[in-house]
C-alpha cells in the first residue's frame, strides 16, 4: 500500500534577476521515508529548500504540506513543518532552553514537558541551560535539531545537516535521521552534495543539477545493474576484441576493460579468454556507487 | 533568566508607555485647546531680604559696561576690587549697564520692578548717562548746532531728574554716585567748542544732582583734560583701563565707610 | 501575540542593551549634574547671590548687551530677543524660570537631550532588531514558524515602543534620583509658563498659560516619547531595509547629526523644515523659543514627525512580508 504524501512540489520555479535557479522542479515526499537531495555546488538545492520553507517565494509552482497549500494557508502548513536551513543559527547570548522555549511559545500546545522531551532525545540534556555560544558545532546541530522537533512536525527538511560534523558526529546524526523516519514515521528531507552520505541514509533520492531534477528513483533502483568488472588483460588489445564480441565493453584509461557484472556469465568469458590464449591478470568486482552515476547524469560538471 | 522578571520588566514598560501617552496627548491637547490664562504681573515689589553684603547696582551706558577697558571690569569693576580690598564684608554688584543706553531708555529701565527691587536693595548706586544723548557716537562732531544740543539737553535732564526721583522713591539711603561726562574729541578741531558743551552739560547734570539729597555728581572731564589720547580706547572715545582706573579711584576717594 | 513579546523582550533583556544603555545615561547624567552645580556655582559667585531674580536681572542686561554688539547675525540675534523678552516675561511675573530642584534639572536635561541623546540611545535598540536576526541567521527559524510575517513584525515594533518608553523612563528616573542629591528632590509644583508663541514680530505672550512643573514635566515627556518613537520608526526601517545593523545605525547617527547641525543654519532653506530631523527639538515649542525655520509650529512638526513615522512603518511592514529571505 502505498503510503501518504506529506510534501508535495509540484513545477517549482524561481527566477532570480532575468537567471532562472530552479526550473520547474516536481517530487513528492511520502510518510516515513528520507528523500535525498542531491546536486553539485549552485545545483539549487539550498534555493529550493527555501522555498518550501517560506522563506522565498517561488516565482511559480505550488507547494504543499500536509495537504496545506504554503502560500494560501502558511500557517497550516508551517505547523507540519520543522526545518534547518543551512545552519541551524540559533540564539548565542540565550540558553539552549531559553532557545527551545522561543520557538515553542511560536507553535501552538507546545509546553515545557515537550521542550524535555526533546531535549532528551537529542542528548542535551546536561548543557540545555547554558548558552548556545559556549556549544560546539555537534551540540548546536542537536539543538538546532531539537528545535526542529518541537511542533511534532510530518516533515522535516534538514539542509547538510551533517556539515562540519566529524565521523563519529556524521553516523550518529544519520542514525537519528534513520530513527526518525522509522519509528516516528517522519518525512525527511536531506539535501547533501555528498554521495556516501546520501547513499546511506536515503530510500529515495532526486539527482538536481542547474535547477532540473534529472532523474529521481530508490536507491536500490538507481543502483541496480550497476555493479561493474574490472579486467587487466595480456594483451589489451586482443583482450578487447574478445570481450567486445561477447558483452558490451569500456576502456578505462589505465588499460582496464570494464564489463557488466553477470554472475552466470562471468566464469563463461573468462573462460574463452584463456582459449584464445589471453592471459588474465586481474578481475575485479567493483561495487556501485552513486558517484559514478551522478557523474554521469551530471556530465562531471559542478559550480556553472 | 527568570520567565516572571520579563512579564514584569514587560508590566513596566506598558505603564510607563501608557504614561508617556497620556503626557503626549495632554501637550497636544493644551496646545490646540489650551486656553490662556490671565497672569498677574508681579506689581508690589517683594520684601527685600535679609542680606549680608554690601550691595551696589551700577545703572547707564557702555561706561558702567566697561566697554574699552581690555580687562573687562570697568571703572565698576575697579572700583568694586577697591572696595573689596577695604572691607571685609562680601560686596555684590548688580551691572544693569547696557550699551549705547540713553537717558530716554534708562529712564525706562529703572521703572522696572525688579530693578526697582534691586535699587531698593542697594547700598550704592552708581550711574553714568547722557554720553550717548550727547556725542551720539561722535555724530556730535558733525552737526555741530548749539540749538539742536540744547533741545537734546533739555529732554535728558528731563530725563535725569526722573530717574533720580525714581532711584530716591525706591531707596532714599543709598548713596548715588553719578559719573559726569569728559570730552573725548579735545584734541580734535572743534575739542574746544566741544568742551564748552560738555561743561555746560555737566554744570547742569551737577545742578539736578545736587537738587537730591546724597546724590554726588563725579567730574570727570578734569580727568581726560590733559592727556586724553593716553587714557582712550582705541574707538577713541571710550576709556581705556588707564581711563577707568582714573575715574574708579575717583569715586573711591568720595566713599564713605 | 503576547507570547512573542515575551520572545522579543527575552530577547532584548538577554542582550543587555537596556542595562548599557541605563549606564550611558547614568554617566551622562552625572556629568551634567556636575556642570550644572559648577554653572550655579561660578554664577553665585560672579555676582555673590543666589537671588534668582537678580540673575535674571543680570541676564538680561548681558544678553541686552549683546544684542547691542554688531558682531551677531540678524538669526541669532533675534533668537536673544525672544528669549530676552521671556525671560523678562518671568521676571515681571515673580516666577522662576529654573527653580532649583531635581525637577527642573530633569526638564533642563529633557529638553537637551530630545534631539540626540536619547535619539542615539533609541537607535541602539532599534537599529539591530531586524537586522540582527538577518546577521546571525536567526530570522530562518524565526520566519519557517507557523505565524505569519506581519505579526512577527509588530511584536518586534510593539517591542521597540516599550523598550523606548522604558529607555525614556530610566532617562527620568536616573536624571531625577541623581541630580537630586546635589539639588534636592523638591519643586515638582514650581510654576512654569507655557504657550508662548514665536511669530515674525517676536515674541507673542497673549496665550500664555502657568501651570505646575509636573504637569509641565508629564508633556514634555510625552513629546520625547513621541521623537523617539519616531526616530526609533526610522532605525526600525533601516534594520528591516539593511542587512547590515552598522550601515543603519550609521544612516540614521548621520542623519540625526545633520538635523542637529541643519537646525543651526537652516533658517534661509526653507523646504529643509519637512525634513525629520529638524523637526525633532519638540520642547522648545512648550518653552517658547525661536523655531529653527519660520513659520514652524509643535503642530506643524507633529504633523510632519507623524508622517514620517506612518511612512516609515508602512514601509517597514510591506517589505518584511514580501520580501525573499536569502
Ligand atoms: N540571491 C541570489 N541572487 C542570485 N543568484 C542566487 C541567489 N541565491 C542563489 N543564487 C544562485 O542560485 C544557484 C543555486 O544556489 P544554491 O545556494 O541553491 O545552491 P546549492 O545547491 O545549495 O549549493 P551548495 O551545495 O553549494 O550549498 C547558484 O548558482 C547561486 O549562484
Ligand atoms: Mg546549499
Amino acid at each position: 500500500m502505498e503510503k501518504k504524501i506529506t510534501l508535495s512540489v509540484k513545477n517549482l520555479k524561481k527566477v532570480i534577476g532575468k537567471k532562472e535557479i530552479i526550473k520547474g522542479l516536481s517530487f513528492d515526499l511520502r510518510e516515513g521515508e528520507v528523500f535525498g537531495f542531491l546536486g553539485p555546488n549552485g545545483a539549487g538545492k539550498t534555493t529550493t529548500i527555501r522555498m518550501l520553507v517560506g522563506l522565498i517565494k517561488p516565482t511559480s509552482g505550488t507547494i504543499q504540506i500536509c495537504g496545506a497549500n504554503i502560500e494560501d494557508n502558511f500557517q497550516e502548513a508551517m505547523t507540519n513543518l520543522g526545518c534547518i536551513v543551512e545552519n541551524p543559527e540559533l540564539y548565542p547570548y540565550l540558553s539552549g532552553y531559553n532557545n527551545l522555549l522561543h520557538f515553542a511559545r511560536m507553535l501552538d500546545r507546545v509546553g515545557d514537558d515537550r521542550i524535555k522531551e526533546v531535549t532528551k532525545l537529542v542528548g542535551l540534556t546536561e548543557r540545555i541551560h547554558d548558552k548556545v555560544k559556549t556549544y560546539s558545532l555537534g551540540m548546536r546541530q542537536r539543538l538546532g535539531i531539537a528545535q526542529a522537533l518541537l511542533g511534532r512536525p510530518k516533515v522535516l527538511i534538514l539542509d547538510e545537516p551533517t556539515n562540519g560534523l566529524d565521523p563519529a558526529g556524521i553516523r550518529e546524526m544519520r542514525q537519528f535521521i534513520r530513527f526518525l523516519a522509522e519509528e516516528e514515521g517522519l518525512s525527511v528531507l536531506v539535501s547533501s552534495h555528498l554521495l556516501s552520505e546520501i547513499q546511506l541514509l536515503c530510500d529515495r533520492v532526486a539527482i538536481i543539477s542547474k535547477g532540473s531534477i534529472i532523474r529521481t528513483d530508490t536507491v536500490h533502483q538507481l543502483l541496480a545493474n550497476r555493479e561493474r568488472v574490472i579486467w587487466h588483460v595480456q594483451p589489451l588489445e586482443k583482450g578487447k576484441e574478445v570481450l567486445g564480441s561477447l558483452t558490451g565493453i569500456d576502456v578505462t584509461d589505465d588499460g582496464a576493460i570494464l564489463t557488466e557484472y553477470n554472475e552466470e556469465k562471468i566464469p563463461l568469458w573468462n573462460k574463452q579468454l584463456v582459449e584464445a590464449g589471453i592471459a588474465v591478470t586481474e578481475m575485479n568486482r567493483k561495487m556501485p556507487v552513486l558517484e559514478d552515476l551522478f557523474l554521469e547524469l551530471t556530465g562531471g560538471d559542478t559550480i556553472e | 533568566m527568570n520567565k516572571n522578571v520579563i512579564r514584569s520588566i514587560t508590566g513596566i514598560a506598558v505603564l510607563f508607555c501608557l504614561l508617556w501617552l497620556i503626557g503626549l496627548g495632554w501637550a497636544v491637547g493644551e496646545y490646540y485647546a489650551g486656553t490662556p490664562e490671565k497672569i498677574p504681573k508681579a506689581k508690589t515689589v517683594s520684601q527685600v531680604e535679609n542680606k549680608k553684603g554690601l550691595t551696589i547696582v551700577a545703572l547707564g551706558d557702555s561706561l558702567t559696561r566697561g566697554t574699552g577697558d581690555e580687562t573687562g571690569k570697568g571703572y565698576v569693576g575697579v572700583l568694586i576690587d577697591e572696595i573689596k580690598g577695604k572691607t571685609k564684608r562680601p560686596v555684590q554688584l548688580t551691572n544693569l549697564g547696557i550699551n549705547g543706553q540713553r537717558s530716554n531708555s534708562l529712564r525706562k529701565q529703572v521703572q522696572e520692578t525688579e530693578v526697582g527691587r534691586q535699587i531698593q536693595r542697594a547700598d550704592m548706586v552708581l550711574v553714568t548717562i547722557g554720553g550717548n544723548d550727547l556725542f551720539r557716537g561722535g555724530q556730535a562732531l558733525m552737526d555741530f548746532k548749539t540749538g539742536d544740543i540744547a533741545t537734546i539737553e533739555k529732554k535728558y535732564l528731563n530725563n535725569l531728574k526722573f530717574i533720580f526721583e525714581q532711584i530716591r522713591k525706591n531707596n532714599p539711603k543709598a548713596n548715588v554716585f553719578f559719573i559726569g561726562l569728559y570730552n573725548p574729541f579735545i584734541d580734535l578741531d572743534q575739542g574746544r567748542e566741544m568742551s564748552k558743551v560738555v561743561r555746560h552739560w555737566n554744570y547742569d547734570s551737577a545742578e539736578v544732582s545736587a537738587s537730591f539729597p546724597k546724590i554726588v555728581f563725579v567730574p570727570t572731564f578734569d580727568l581726560f583734560e590733559l592727556k586724553v589720547n593716553d587714557y582712550l580706547y582705541s574707538d577713541k572715545f571710550h576709556p581705556n583701563s588707564k581711563g577707568y582706573r582714573l575715574i574708579a579711584e575717583r569715586v573711591a576717594s568720595l566713599l564713605t565707610w | 501575540m503576547n507570547k512573542l513579546i515575551q520572545n522579543e523582550m527575552m530577547k532584548l533583556i538577554a542582550k543587555k542593551r537596556l542595562i548599557v544603555i541605563a549606564i550611558i545615561i547614568g554617566v551622562l547624567v552625572m556629568l551634567f549634574t556636575y556642570a550644572q552645580y559648577k554653572q550655579v556655582q561660578t554664577q553665585r559667585e560672579k555676582l555673590g547671590t543666589s537671588d534668582w531674580r537678580t540673575i535674571l536681572q543680570q541676564q538680561i542686561v548681558d544678553t541686552t548687551n549683546r544684542l547691542s554688539s554688531s558682531r551677531i547675525t540678524d538669526e541669532w540675534k533675534k533668537q536673544l530677543q525672544i528669549s530676552l523678552q521671556q525671560q523678562q516675561y518671568y521676571l515681571d511675573h515673580d516666577i522662576n524660570p529654573s527653580e532649583p530642584g531635581a525637577p527642573t534639572f530633569m526638564r533642563i536635561f529633557l529638553e537637551n537631550s530630545i534631539d540626540l541623546f536619547i535619539p542615539l540611545m533609541v537607535m541602539v535598540i532599534a537599529s539591530d532588531l531586524v537586522s540582527s536576526e538577518h546577521s546571525l541567521g536567526s530570522i530562518k527559524l524565526l520566519l519557517t514558524r507557523p505565524v505569519k510575517r506581519w505579526k512577527v513584525l509588530l511584536s518586534k515594533y510593539l517591542t521597540l515602543c516599550l523598550a523606548i518608553s522604558l529607555i525614556i523612563a530610566i532617562a527620568g528616573i536616573l536624571s531625577y534620583l541623581i541630580s537630586g542629591l546635589v539639588f534636592g528632590y523638591k519643586g515638582w509644583g514650581a510654576p512654569i509658563l507655557t504657550g508662548f508663541n514665536v511669530t515674525e514680530t517676536g515674541l507673542n505672550t497673549s496665550e500664555v498659560k502657568l501651570m505646575g512643573q509636573w504637569k509641565f514635566l508629564l508633556m514634555d515627556f510625552g513629546l520625547v516619547w513621541f521623537v523617539s518613537i519616531v526616530v526609533g520608526t526610522l532605525s526600525f526601517m533601516l534594520s528591516v531595509l539593511i542587512r547590515s545593523t552598522a550601515a543603519g545605525m550609521g544612516v540614521m547617527l548621520a542623519s540625526l547629526i545633520s538635523g542637529a547641525i541643519l537646525t543651526n543654519m537652516v533658517s534661509s532653506w526653507e523646504s529643509a523644515k519637512y525634513f525629520f530631523m529638524v523637526n525633532l527639538r519638540l520642547t522648545d515649542y512648550m518653552k517658547g523659543t525661536a523655531p529653527p525655520i519660520e513659520g514652524m509650529n509643535l503642530s506643524f512638526s507633529i504633523q510632519t514627525l507623524f508622517v514620517w513615522w506612518a511612512v516609515a512603518l508602512f514601509v517597514s511592514f510591506f517589505v518584511f512580508t514580501r520580501r525573499d529571505v536569502y
